[in-house]
């Protein structure tokens, strides 16, 4: 029989952010899909006080995460929550794709493959500190991301933590199809990373791996194993809630009542 | 005449710079030895980063380590870096307004044997259209060394375009580099000839030839060494043209997106007219050839090309 495991007292966070998340795209869209996958993982980042996030560095590579970010921002006091109901629209600094215009914000993305780089340049730079970066797994496919591997190999950069949010799915399908990674676990081993792959909502797994991350003296890649839409039980494992316009008023309410 | 090394000067000047200034890094796409940075590597190997051939990845790098409070000195041969990696340019350099300046080696029909791969003529053009970039353009050794000091300084992201041969020293020495500002070579009446890099000198001597020339020898040319592109001195362009009312564009670049757009933009935003000549690459791919004479009259940008077009713009 299995050990009776505690749920993480953070879970309740994610809990309380993934109806923030809901709230945010209902009327101006977005990419929610990869933004429930993600959700803990932030928040292991951002809540667990293994790091000090005005000293070390985190970098959302995958910039169509933003607003699973804004949301983790507004929990940990950057900015009001009041901000996020302007997501998205003119005069907010709450951009489609996150923006250094929001407070806490260190890199501004959008197109996929470049944050690793920008983090491995920060870890080079500031060795006494961490840079996390967060990557998706379909942004694998960008030739970048492997130069960038290959560069954290070679400087040995030991603060640098790659988390992958691989929950299987792109814009157009699913990961599988559209362009296999195959083994991304034995890829790094081979490129000279130390490798964990954990369940991305398990904040237990996230933050005791985060932990050991910390002592490496080799790059980390930490590939997270989520579900894309996370906690809504129709955008579960559907590539179509990658990106929504908007979310009619019957399943936002069908959503709402899921969390 | 003489004649330096503009590449030579570029990685001395580093060198110098980087002693007194713990934060100067560079970022190399294994081009180390093209770009003179043996000496840079042996002096300060922990602030020489060697990416390899990963352009993309080098320039997210830069811009990552920039933010860490460094000066960072992004380099390569221009037709790979600014080109393979423009949209990290755009995105984590720009964007982001990482103090990162990017060195752009054997730009244009200078790279003669090389070819259309490696002759970059559209490197002005894709970092003109950048937010937040400057780009400048050296005339020659001297002027190289005051650019590097000048962008040191500064902390915005900055494009520098250097050529593979050496090229006759036209830069006063008693001029100062300063960035958005042009520098009147020599004063005329007729043409304003407005260009960048070490084609300029084809001006001084088309100047020559029409001094000896009984018909012509009155011409008077105006040339004005264009070095930062941008920002564009806006006040000494204007008045040179509205004193000699005819121009003529110089460069070493494709005519779509070069100097010489960004020129005509300003006279015909500022309600001015004149007689306009660009002459530049048209709408063509580089190739081969043995001496770059050859190539600069094949492509229309050659001393002969200039002369005919100062006596052709007289006549319009």
């Amino acid at each position: 029989m299995l050990p009776f495991i505690k749920t993480h007292p953070l879970q309740k966070i994610a809990q309380e952010l993934r109806e923030d998340l809901l709230d945010m795209v209902h009327k101006n869209g977005g990419h929610i899909g990869g933004s429930l996958s993600s959700i803990e993982i932030m928040i292991a980042v951002y809540f667990s006080n293994l790091f000090n996030l005005k000293k070390d560095h985190f970098i959302l590579s995958a910039g169509h995460l933003a607003p699973a970010l804004y949301t983790v921002l507004s929990k940990a006091k950057y900015f009001p929550k009041s901000l996020l109901d302007s997501y998205s629209t003119f005069n907010s600094p709450l951009q489609g794709h996150i923006s250094t215009e929001v407070p806490g914000v260190e890199y501004s993305s959008g197109s996929l493959g470049q944050g690793l780089s920008f983090a491995c340049g920060l870890a080079l730079g500031d060795k006494k500190k961490k840079a996390i970066c967060l990557t998706s797994d379909g942004e694998h496919q960008e030739g970048q991301i492997w130069e960038a591997v290959m560069f954290a190999n070679k400087y040995k950069l030991g603060n640098l933590i790659n988390i992958v949010d691989f929950n299987g799915y792109q814009i157009d399908g699913s990961v599988q199809d559209i362009m296999p990674l195959d083994n991304l676990a034995t890829k790094y081993i081979q490129f000279g990373w130390t490798v964990t792959t954990v369940d991305g909502h398990n904040l237990h797994q996230l933050i005791s791996t985060l932990k050991n991350a910390q002592k490496s003296n080799y790059p980390n890649c930490i590939i997270a194993k989520t579900i894309i839409g996370k906690g809504i039980s129709f955008m579960e494992n559907n590539f179509h809630y990658h990106d929504i316009k908007i979310l009619p008023e019957n399943l936002y309410l069908k959503a709402k009542s899921e969390l | 005449m003489i004649i330096n090394s503009i590449r030579q000067s570029f990685g001395e000047t580093l060198v110098k710079l980087a002693k007194t200034n713990k934060n100067i890094y560079v970022v190399n796409a294994d081009l180390k030895s093209s770009l003179f940075l043996e000496k840079f590597a042996k002096k300060f190997p922990h602030r020489f980063i060697e990416c390899g051939v990963a352009e993309a990845n080098a320039a997210g790098v830069a811009a990552g380590l920039a933010k860490t409070g460094k000066t960072v000195f992004l380099t390569s041969f221009a037709c790979f870096s600014p080109s393979i990696n423009w949209n990290t340019i755009k995105q984590s350099i720009c964007y982001n307004n990482s103090n990162v300046k990017i060195i752009g080696s054997h730009a244009g029909l200078l790279s003669t044997d090389l070819g259309a791969t490696h002759q970059m003529l559209e490197d002005i053009s894709l970092m003109r259209s950048l937010p937040n970039m400057e780009v400048f353009s050296p005339l020659d050794a001297l002027e190289t060394a005051k650019i590097i000091k000048a962008i040191t300084f500064s902390k915005k992201p900055a494009y520098v375009r250097l050529v593979r041969p050496s090229t006759p020293n036209l830069f006063n020495p008693k001029f100062d580099f300063t960035i958005g500002k042009s520098h009147l070579l020599k004063s005329g009446k007729d043409i304003t000839i407005i260009g960048h890099g070490p084609i300029l000198e084809e001006a001084f001597q088309v100047q020559a030839k029409l001094n000896l020339d009984k018909k012509n020898k009155k011409i008077s040319l105006e040339i004005i060494n264009c070095s930062s592109i941008k920002p564009l001195d806006t006040t000494t362009i204007l008045k040179s043209v509205k004193k000699t009312d005819h121009l003529i564009c110089l460069e070493d670049h494709q005519q779509q997106g070069g100097l010489g757009e960004a020129v005509a933009a300003l006279i015909l935003s500022n309600n001015l007219s004149c007689k306009f000549i660009h002459l530049a690459v048209d709408n063509k791919f580089g190739r081969s050839a043995k001496i770059y004479q050859e190539l600069y009259d094949y492509y229309g940008i050659g001393v002969n090309n200039l002369l005919s077009a100062v006596k052709k713009i007289l006549l319009k």
